[in-house]
């Protein structure tokens, strides 16, 4: 990981230990206390793709669930988390391109532009998880072959895709009276594209390491998709499809907010400062960053 | 078996900063027990579907019980039990196409095959945790990077991961501070649903905020500090290994590489 | 051979209002500079500017020049500036590395950066320590020290440097009376020890009076006085720009009040 940190600033290497204590923090500390269904353990991984780049991100994923799961006392420490760093890796990876993208940048004085691409961006995130959901839920040969036309089938995606686009209108909605920011159709769609990705990448890791569970609450759900016939790895992917994408919209909010409130002068130092800030702000002078290599 | 630094190498370097790990496995080099761990890992998920994880097994209790630490080692095991159990359920009672029920009572159905593909997993989960846990119950992480920034892993990912096994348990300790203030102030954790969502928030605020607050700070006191000089850092400590050591881990590389590669080429189907 | 500040004005990153603007301060070495005004009046961001931190790590835009040993700060890396101007913030905690199991280990973190041979590294550490008097706690683990024993442990990492200079930033707001008595001894140690240049600023007006030679007073991120420590430090417009007086000026002028002259006290 040498070749990739040294091309990090100071400030970077800095925000990735404090922002793993918050992935972990939040993830373990609020599940206890608040005992809520949502896992929120990815508030610092994309906080610091949105800040700092998808490198940036998909090393804070990956050392977070290495940390979490290997380097921490028992009661906190959980070694079952430890595979998962791929997933987080890419959860990680995703945000920095979403950052560099400028999806969580503030847009408090929508033009119509803004509108416009927001809207456009909410078809084209509906239209992809239509396209998941509609094969990940066909019957378990069918999401390999993709021939079947079984009406049961179509049911039960359409059952599931309605349920998470509820989520996802229901949400941004709430966004949009709470904060009246267009921004937030974005940060909310990125984080449904990437929990669709982590469903993706952690069933086969579910499957092959831990036989399709993981020891929480969600496993009654696998259990239910096993009990209809599914395949280990298509129950594992047909749960994560359920909990992974609101769990990743409700966290890509958060991070939305979270850099809303991070004043200007504190956002502009981070590599992706100039793609957070505002535009109707006069454009932030770039930081004499402190470059990791002196120019000898 | 091991080489122990001259004395007169310590430069006035004070004993309590030399810290030579003592005991039985715990004074191998921290680099030896990480290559040991990791090649356990993969060799319970590369060989056979029985003989990998019962062997690695086998082999990390022996390893802990030489190094005294099965007491704790439990501890961790423990922790897996939701898993284990959640497991051996699921797969017993509802592994796809088994016909080989142990008993048929109503719709459960538990199956021989399920039952064994759950034992299975549940072994192979354990072994590849306890490799882990062992290095680290007979590891300090601030040694092991020593080692691997001798090795030449820079001091950029040195600092970045010893900051993040510090930092976090010092945050777990002050968001239990926040909670228990928050509960004083009447945060509701047991009521409905909603309730405890708008509890969140209040919670993460201060946590969140407080953190990034600190990265300024942290980022300028690390920078008087010369932090971005160039070239590598000058070494102060130096964990005792051996020729023996050396030799062992780069024969165990070499027998795992040609595991990987045969199981590899066996995946292909370029080997029977 | 100085800290020069010629004509310095600083804005931060993303912002149009000027922090600091018309300083000019020289500060030589075995000098101690105090720094008052009130909260916002630009004596954090002047420390910045000072020790080079701004711009060099935190961006924004610096005018006029600031020069170390001849050295401008505007065009100089980070670790170069740390070896000639150390600084020293108001929280402990945070100035810590938070990777290193000892003291020890905590204070040889600046020199093993600068890749200093080892016996120089083992050299530097015990005269850091040994120049605050915290040789015994060489052994403790940095995350167990009290407010102000972590405090004297942050100023030994910054003086393992050898730096000419010293900018001290508020480092007893954040400490019990305790604390303050421990660092502001340390301090006064340090300074009776001559050679380096410190730049300190502090609301406790006290702690100035008995170390500072000269001292300027901020306001609106201007120099809105500066002079004599004592004079400046008795100047009757000090409270209106938010600065309260030493607790013997206070007394002086109580005094004068009613009818008693105290001169010696405030001179």
């Amino acid at each position: 990981m040498d070749w990739l940190s040294r091309q990090f600033s100071t400030r970077v290497i800095v925000l990735i230990p404090i922002a793993i204590a918050i992935n972990i923090v939040l993830g373990a500390t609020v599940q206890q206390a608040l005992k809520l269904p949502v896992y929120l353990d990815s508030i610092g991984t994309i906080l610091v793709g949105v800040l700092a780049g998808p490198i940036a991100g998909l090393i804070t994923g990956v050392l977070a669930n290495l940390i979490w799961g290997y380097l921490l006392p028992a009661p906190i420490g959980t070694t079952t988390i430890g595979p998962f760093a791929i997933t987080a890796g890419v959860i990680g990876l995703l945000a920095g391109i979403w950052g560099q993208l400028g999806l969580f940048r503030p847009r408090r004085q929508a033009a119509g532009r803004s509108i416009a691409g927001a809207i456009v961006a909410a078809v084209l995130v509906i239209g992809l998880a239509f396209y998941t959901y509609s094969r990940a839920y066909a019957s378990a040969t069918d999401f390999q072959n993709n021939t079947g036309f079984d009406p049961t089938v179509i049911d039960q995606s359409r059952v599931f895709f309605l349920l998470i686009m509820f989520a996802f209108v229901a949400l941004i909605s709430w966004a949009l009276v709470l904060r009246r920011d267009v921004g937030a159709v974005y940060a909310i769609g990125a984080g449904l594209v990437t929990g669709i990705a982590a469903a993706l990448v952690s069933a086969p890791i579910a499957a092959v390491v831990f036989g399709g569970v993981t020891g929480s609450g969600t496993d009654l759900v696998v259990a239910a998709f096993r009990a209809a016939g599914d395949s280990l790895i298509a129950s594992t992917l047909k749960q994560g499809l359920l909990s992974d994408p609101l769990d990743k919209m409700i966290t890509s909010f958060v991070v939305f907010l979270i850099v809303g409130n991070l004043s200007t002068r504190v956002v502009a130092r981070f590599p992706n400062g100039d793609k957070l800030v505002q535009l109707d702000e006069p454009a932030p002078e770039l930081p004499a960053a402190s470059s990791p290599l002196p120019p000898h | 078996m091991t080489s122990e630094a001259p004395a007169d190498d310590r430069h006035g370097i004070p004993a309590f900063v030399v810290r030579v790990p003592a005991g039985p496995y715990r004074s191998l080099n921290p680099v030896t027990k990480l290559v040991i761990a990791l090649s356990e890992v993969i060799l319970a998920f590369a060989i056979g579907s029985w003989s990998g994880p019962i062997l690695v097994l086998a082999v990390v209790l022996g390893c802990a019980a030489i190094a005294g630490i099965l007491r704790p080692l439990w501890v961790i095991a423990a922790v897996t039990l939701p898993v284990v159990v959640s497991i051996l359920l699921v797969n017993t009672f509802l592994y796809p196409g088994a016909k080989d029920p142990i008993i048929t009572v109503g719709p459960f159905a538990p199956t021989w095959t399920g039952l064994a593909f759950g034992v299975q997993v549940t072994i192979r989960l354990l072994a590849a945790s306890l490799a882990l846990a062992v290095a680290y119950l007979t590891t300090r992480t601030d040694d092991l990077l020593t080692e691997l920034e001798r090795r030449g892993l820079g001091r950029r990912s040195t600092f970045l991961i010893g900051a993040a096994t510090e930092t976090v348990p010092r945050t777990i300790t002050r968001a239990g501070e926040i909670v228990d203030s928050q509960r004083a102030r009447g945060l509701d954790t047991e009521g409905s649903w909603w309730k405890r969502a708008r509890g969140v928030l209040p919670l993460a605020g201060p946590v969140v905020f407080g953190a990034l607050t600190e990265v300024e700070e942290r980022t300028m006191a690390l920078e008087s500090r010369a932090f971005s000089a160039p070239g590598r850092r000058t070494m102060i400590r130096h964990l005792p290994d051996s020729g023996v050591q050396r030799w062992f881990r780069r024969a165990l590389i070499a027998v795992l590489g040609l595991i990987v590669i045969g199981r590899v080429l066996g995946a292909l189907g370029w080997v029977p | 051979m100085s800290l020069t500040l010629t004509a310095v004005g600083y804005r931060y990153v993303g912002t149009s209002r000027p922090a600091l603007a018309g300083i000019d301060l020289t500060l030589a070495p075995g000098e101690v500079v105090g720094v008052v005004g009130a909260n916002e009046a630009g004596k954090s961001t002047l420390c910045l500017v000072a020790a080079g931190l701004a711009p060099a790590t935190i961006g924004g835009r610096l005018d006029g020049a600031v020069t170390v040993d001849g050295l401008p700060t505007a065009q100089a890396h980070p670790y170069e500036l740390a070896q000639r101007c150390g600084v020293l913030f108001q929280n402990p905690v945070t100035q810590l590395s938070g990777t290193a199991p000892t003291v020890w280990e905590e204070v040889a973190f600046g020199p093993r950066n600068l890749a200093l041979p080892l016996t120089e590294v083992v050299g530097r550490v015990d005269d850091a320590l040994a120049a605050l008097a915290i040789a015994e706690l060489a052994e403790r683990d940095p995350a167990r020290l009290s407010g102000g024993q972590a405090q004297l442990v942050a100023l030994a990492s910054v003086l393992a440097l050898r730096p000419a200079y010293l900018i001290l930033d508020e480092p007893t707001s954040q400490l019990d009376p305790q604390g303050t008595r421990l660092v502001g001894e340390a301090l006064s140690r340090l300074v009776a020890g001559g050679g380096t240049g410190v730049l300190l600023t502090e609301h406790k007006t006290d702690l100035l009076w008995g170390l500072a030679g000269r001292v300027v007073v901020l306001d609106g991120g201007r120099a809105a006085l500066s002079g004599a420590a004592h004079a400046v430090l008795a100047d009757d417009r000090l409270a209106a720009w938010g600065v309260e007086p030493p607790g013997r000026v206070r007394l002086a002028r109580t005094a004068e009040a009613a009818g008693v002259a105290l001169p010696e006290l405030a001179a």
